[in-house]
């Protein structure tokens, strides 16, 4: 049964009359300030990333690690300008996989349907200043940090022995074509994945840290060690972190970010009254989950904290009290939470929180072990191997529970919602560290290291990627001494 | 290029019905050729990644020709 949303964000993206309405401005408004907000502290994650990768990476590679990630803001901005926004708007569909509640079409959504991807062109008219769009920008915005964080996740595994260039290339891939697809698929209130798998993940466990954790490890699959990592007997040997402040500061920051992200991944307020068809005159504002399932800024506030607190006690349980890995444990415990914690009790938050780290920890050493994988900043273990417990967490916890306020069904029908299953939640972790996370990584990484463009000369890595850079500053305090 | 030149008379200006007498439409230049933009963007985005790839290749191809050991930079840290 098709229930086709008839507000949602229409009311805000054609909103011509609620701007001359007082009250609807004011909703409008309050919005588009809310998604502006979300975009600031969310910038943080990025800052925090660059610290993080500076404080890890050694003295002579300094300034090329931070030129890199700070790189990805340009390549991965224009990008999602260029295709990556339209990707979202338009792969709901899978395509072919189940119809849209908008147009019952399995197609791509590029007809006139109210949330087309043709709305989203860089040549559209509101893909740019228009007095009548409030929406379209601080959402393209709040999703393009998203890609950022994407994006960043990757870069700091890789650190020391990759070129920017074939960064620059892995960026755009992770940050504007696969994480966008998979949001399409399992985020989007019209996915695939929502109405076969009952897919659920409010706060991105899988569609941005699963993802990006197996793409990461794909790219380091191919990428290989860093020079000295492991010994001639191939036991690993530990690197770091050189810069344990910069590294403290960089988590802290990203933590701090995460709360934006939390924000962002909400709709503020919005009446589900006329949007569920609860009948004439029934009103019900709410702030909702992505999925537009209700849910509230104070409830999640309690998981956010109580997730960060069970990761932190795992991390700092774990590893004896290592500083990086305690760090890193609160950022693992809000990853396995956040597939449910539109939803969970904080209590419950916490101890998933705190297994997630757990499972995380002992995952990156075996993995590393067995298959010396060189990890530098234990990312694919914090978003991947977090992401991926999280959501199969998740379909127990939350099984039974919609997977949308639309329409709920059985698994597999596709015209209607499946409810949060173990089984569903299982095969989208799949699809995302995966099918739209590993594979992918390993491909344009095989493909790049096909070209001779994926690694740096091993001259060069022994030397420093600064070493140029170095010397240059020498010979400068030199002349001026 | 102007889209407006008159803000009184552009948001005075009936549109359709819908928007009950208030222009609210796209206000920024050039409104129509987006197209030309969007080419010249997509050349010069081009252009960076082959630009920058080869210089990037050229240093670092350069460096490893000379070559120097694991410790060398330590010798070059400037002090100020």
């Amino acid at each position: 049964m098709f229930v086709a949303p008839n507000r949602l964000f229409g009311v805000l993206l054609r909103e011509e009359k609620n701007m001359t309405d007082g009250l609807g401005a004011l909703m409008t408004i309050f919005t588009e300030f809310y998604y502006w907000i979300t975009v600031v502290l969310m910038f943080l994650i990025h800052v925090g990333f660059c610290m993080y990768e500076v404080g890890a990476s050694r003295y002579k590679h300094h300034q090329h690690t931070l030129m890199k990630n700070t790189m990805l803001i340009p390549l991965v901005t224009v990008t999602w300008f260029f295709f990556g926004w339209w990707i979202y708007w338009a792969f709901p569909t899978g395509p072919g996989l189940a119809p849209s509640i908008m147009n019952e079409s399995a197609a791509l959504i590029t007809d006139e349907s109210l949330f087309s991807a043709t709305w989203y062109v860089p040549t559209s008219n509101l893909m740019a200043v228009n007095l009548g769009d409030h929406i379209s920008g601080v959402f393209w915005a709040a999703f393009l940090l998203f890609s950022w964080t994407a994006a960043s996740i990757v870069s700091g595994a890789i650190i020391e022995r990759i070129t920017t260039f074939a960064f620059g290339i892995l960026a755009i891939a992770i940050g504007s074509v696969f994480w966008t697809i998979d949001a399409a698929w399992g985020w989007h209130f019209d996915g695939w994945m929502l109405k076969l798998l009952g897919y659920h993940d409010a706060y991105a466990s899988g569609v941005i840290h699963a993802i990006a954790g197996g793409f990461a490890l794909g790219v380091l699959a191919v990428l290989g060690p860093r020079i000295g990592k492991f010994s001639s007997s191939g036991e690993p040997r530990n690197i770091g972190p050189r810069n344990p402040w910069f590294v403290a500061i960089g988590l802290f920051l990203i933590y701090t970010g995460f709360w934006g992200f939390y924000a962002a991944c909400n709709i503020p307020i919005f009446d589900l009254g006329p949007e569920y068809g609860l009948g004439d005159g029934v009103t019900f504002y709410t702030a909702t989950s992505i999925y537009v399932t209700p849910t509230t800024l104070s409830g999640i506030t309690f998981n956010f904290l109580m997730s960060l607190s069970g990761g932190l006690l795992a991390g700092y349980w774990v590893s004896k009290g290592d500083p990086f890995w305690t760090y890193s444990g609160g950022l693992a415990g809000i990853i396995t939470a956040s597939a449910g914690n539109d939803l969970y009790h904080p209590l419950q938050a916490m101890m998933i929180a705190a297994f997630g780290t757990w499972c995380a920890y002992k995952l990156h050493y075996y993995v590393e072990r067995k298959f010396k994988i060189d990890d530098a900043v234990g990312a694919v273990a914090v978003h991947g191997y977090a992401g991926v417990v999280g959501l199969i967490i998740c379909g127990f916890v939350l099984w039974g529970y919609p997977s949308s306020g639309y329409s709920v069904g059985s698994m597999w029908v596709g015209t209607d919602y499946a409810p949060i299953n173990p089984l569903g939640m299982f095969i989208g972790a799949i699809i995302m560290f995966g099918v739209l996370g590993f594979l992918p990584g390993w491909i344009l990484a095989k493909i790049l290291h096909g070209a001779g463009k994926l690694r740096i000369p091993r001259e060069v890595e022994l030397a420093g990627l600064d070493y140029n850079i170095i010397e240059q500053a020498r010979k400068d305090e030199r002349a001026v001494g | 290029m102007a889209q407006v030149t008159d803000w009184i008379k552009h948001l005075t200006t009936d549109v359709d019905a819908a928007t009950e007498g208030v222009q609210v439409a796209d206000i920024y230049p050039a409104v129509g050729m987006e197209w030309m933009w969007l080419t010249v963007a997509v050349v010069f985005w081009l252009w960076f990644h082959v630009s920058t790839g080869a210089g990037e290749a050229e240093e670092q191809q350069k460096l490893a020709r000379k070559r120097p050991g694991a410790n060398d930079y330590k010798k070059n840290i400037a002090e100020w």
